[in-house]
């Protein structure tokens, strides 16, 4: 083997890593645009297997390999869950210029790129949920919540925080499975003694919270291992709001509050830029959340007086907790779960895994079976998003002209699948929603001993604990992974009876009173899919002042 | 010292006298390694050395600078945590398993040691200097760094996960390989005396380096 000669790195030999070329995959399509690069949807040549390939930028020579890249592999690399994306391998392209050229001292510059290969996933819900007139059934976001809870409950057990959770980065195919995606911001916080969960990640609202409050008090707790849970629940709470909030509310938050919603992921765009900003902010978004869940006091969350952070972010002025009043529309499982995980006090608030066995998931109408779930045409918030801006320069241009445009509505149709009659249309804008999806079994409310559709391992994913791992009646039945114990002879919270209303439930959680739906309203976060994240502050490396680093390392 | 803890390591003591130890130990193994490797590699049968893997790590000659001085350089300019140490000498380990017919010598030895400090530092800390400062910690051009950087992590799969079982077995490893050649005694040892004042390095063969200034 020859060594280089002065001044040169044997960039003649071919690379010695083992990882194959992006030649194998024939691109079809871009499907996202995010901090690190596009995404596209691509096919693989040999196999004709439709995959996602994450570009990763690669252009901030002083940076080098990007962090965020380098702690998203590193994690998804021990994540294996069918509810967590798969990375199925890490591409290379040569790059147009080859070393040849390159004789000089930037000879070993590396112009090609790197591309993390991910299994193809049709939609993110973001886009889904924006497609024209859709909705979802309550059975059908009980479906998607449910795997939401089991994706963040196995994140959790292994002992990493998602830390983004939004629509962009949940990823749902056409067999109704949904993936957590965009491990980007994730931390494990396994041994992570000093706690140092950076609070300087924060780039949308509903993290807030989290990081102020709850990682603040993680630092105090984390001491050891014991106290995992605590961390987890935060993020429960945070992603499942998230998704309660998007789910629920649907389009009727505007209408609901005549403001956009404190917590409201949706509507967090702008906020997405710097990390001054969001210092600067930051006293006011925490006000807009205890607004929502109530001041905290010792009462609510004895000891909150003393956290570090308590004297700088506490209430100017007394709140009550709104939480029952803005939610008043929600069913009150639903209510339930929402005020379990919406409580500021970590140590009281819902773990995923408590969460995946709350009322509201064993109570009509059940969660339905992924694969009952309607197929729809491809749609990623990328291309939504896109879509609507071509339809706004339209519109002006149509304006401009003076001439009528049909309504937008025809866009998109659902795919229907056979058999399962979803009403997938908003049945206009003021009738009241009733229960969307026909009841499982019809007949008296009371949960127990009720038939459970299609149970067992198909309801669950396989890991859980699928020969009854939810036993309808509770009885001491594990769940979720670990099959650990849950409250025994906890007698049912309601009577059977006490439902109100034993059928429709009001549009209960299933995306609001109706109404409410303005095509270009919503304002969605910008991160594409596969998530790479939302903005220019995110990432944990931001430096501190002694340091003298840059900002713009991921430019 | 401003030392963040990694998320995937155990709590070291954490203090100075401890980084002190894990930088003995890691010069302490790597020398006894790179002085076999040299002999192997100057004997009269090539064959050894024929491995492709760590070529791109390769210089044309040896730097200066020993393995130790270069370890405390980088800890004091850098002040990445103590077990970034540890984690960039677990890389190296994995690198040599992985690709067994290449050897870590004193031709390869400094960039091998830079480009895995500094992942480990990427992957552990949270606060960390960027490629560029570490280039000129370590004396080679940025570029060359960055190259360097994604060959390690090619040429290792990306497994740069350690998890603190493992972190801890190569810990008492390194503690043991100290306690066999007697350096133990050495603890004390005062590292900032024994620092190089000298703000400039080369480890690159012609590429000229200078003052690893942050500012620029």
């Amino acid at each position: 083997m020859a060594a280089a000669a002065p001044g040169q790195l044997n960039l003649d030999e071919s690379p010695s890593w083992g990882s194959r070329s992006v030649d194998c995959f024939e691109k079809l399509e871009q499907i996202g645009e995010g901090t690190y690069g596009q995404v596209y949807m691509a096919k693989e040549i040999r196999t004709g297997e439709i995959v996602a390939l994450k570009k990763i930028r690669m252009d901030n020579e002083r940076e080098g390999f990007p962090i965020t890249a380098i702690r998203e592999i590193k994690i998804l690399k021990k994540l294996h869950h069918e509810n967590v994306i798969q990375l199925k391998e890490i591409v290379t392209s040569p790059g147009p210029e080859k070393d040849e050229q390159g004789r000089s001292a930037d000879g070993n510059k590396y112009k090609g790129s790197i591309y993390m290969v991910f299994e193809y996933m049709d939609h993110d819900l973001t886009g889904l949920a924006d497609r024209p007139g859709m909705r979802f059934s309550v059975a059908q976001i009980k479906c998607y919540m449910r795997q939401l809870l089991t994706g963040l409950h196995y994140c959790h057990v292994n002992q990493v925080l998602h830390r983004d959770i939004k629509g962009s980065n949940l990823l749902i195919d056409n067999e109704g499975n949904l993936k957590l995606a965009d491990f980007g911001l994730a931390r494990s916080f396994s041994g992570d003694h000093n706690a140092n969960l950076t609070n300087r990640v924060i780039t949308l609202w509903y993290r807030v919270i989290m990081l102020w409050t709850d990682l603040q008090n993680c630092y105090l707790e984390l001491q050891n291992m014991a106290q995992l849970s605590t961390c987890g629940l935060s993020d429960a709470f945070l992603q499942s709001f998230c998704m309660e909030n998007q789910f629920c509310l649907g389009k009727t938050r505007m209408n609901m509050m005549g403001l956009s919603h404190p917590f409201d992921a949706l509507a967090l765009r702008f906020f997405s830029q710097s990390f001054d900003m969001i210092l600067l902010h930051m006293p006011e978004q925490l006000n807009k959340i205890f607004e929502l869940c109530g001041g905290p006091d010792e009462a609510i969350w004895p000891g909150v007086t003393k956290m570090p952070w308590y004297t700088n972010f506490k209430p100017t002025r007394p709140m009550k907790k709104r939480l029952r009043e803005v939610f008043k529309h929600f069913d009150r499982h639903a209510l339930e779960l929402l005020e379990r995980m919406l409580t500021l006090d970590p140590s009281q608030r819902i773990s995923a895994k408590d969460a995946l066995d709350a009322e509201y998931f064993w109570n009509d109408p059940l969660p339905c079976d992924p694969k009952s779930l309607p197929k729809y045409e491809s749609s990623h918030e990328f291309q939504t998003k896109k879509k609507r801006q071509q339809q706004r320069q339209h519109e002006e241009m149509a304006k401009r002209q003076k001439l009528q445009h049909p309504p937008q509505h025809a866009r998109l149709p659902p795919i229907q699948p056979t058999g399962q009659a979803h009403p997938q249309l908003r049945p206009g804008p003021n009738q009241p929603i009733h229960n969307s999806q026909p009841p499982v079994v019809a007949g008296p409310s009371h949960h127990y001993g009720k038939p459970r559709p299609s149970g067992g391992p198909n309801r669950y994913p396989p890991g859980g604990n699928p020969s009854g791992g939810y036993n309808p009646n509770r009885g001491g039945q594990g769940g979720g992974y670990s099959g650990g114990p849950y409250p025994q002879g906890r007698g049912p919270p309601y009577a059977a009876s006490g439902m109100p209303g034993a059928g429709p439930r009001g549009g209960g959680g299933g995306g609001g009173s109706g109404g409410g739906y303005g095509v270009g309203a919503p304002n969605y976060p910008q991160a594409g899919p596969y998530g790479s994240g939302s903005g220019a502050g995110r990432g944990p490396n931001m430096i501190g002042g002694n340091r003298n680093q840059q900002y713009g390392w991921q430019q | 010292m401003l030392v963040s803890a990694g998320d995937d390591e155990i709590p070291v003591e954490g203090k100075e006298e401890t980084t002190t130890r894990v930088l003995e130990a890691i010069s302490c193994v790597l020398e006894r390694l790179v002085t076999r490797n040299d002999r192997v590699l100057s004997s009269p049968d090539p064959v050894r050395n024929s491995g492709k893997g760590l070529s791109v790590f390769q210089g044309v000659r040896a730097p200066s600078i020993s393995i130790s001085k270069y370890l405390e350089r980088i800890f004091k300019f850098t002040s990445c945590s103590p077990s970034c140490f540890v984690v960039g000498y677990i890389y190296m380990d994995r690198l040599v398993h992985r690709h067994p017919d290449s050897l870590v010598g004193s031709l390869n030895v400094h960039r091998l040691v830079l480009t895995s400090v500094m992942v480990a530092s990427k992957v552990l800390d949270d606060e960390h200097y960027n490629n560029a400062f570490y280039a000129r910690v370590g004396g080679i051009s940025n570029s060359e760094l960055n190259r360097l950087e994604l060959e390690l992590l090619f040429l290792l799969d990306f497994s740069v996960v350690v998890s603190s079982r493992v972190f801890e077995s190569y810990c008492l490893h390194l503690e043991k390989e100290m306690k066999w050649n007697g350096i133990n005694q050495r603890i004390d040892w005062n590292m900032s005396n024994s620092t190089g004042e000298e703000t400039e390095i080369s480890v690159g063969d012609t590429i000229q380096s200078s003052s690893p200034n942050a500012n620029d």
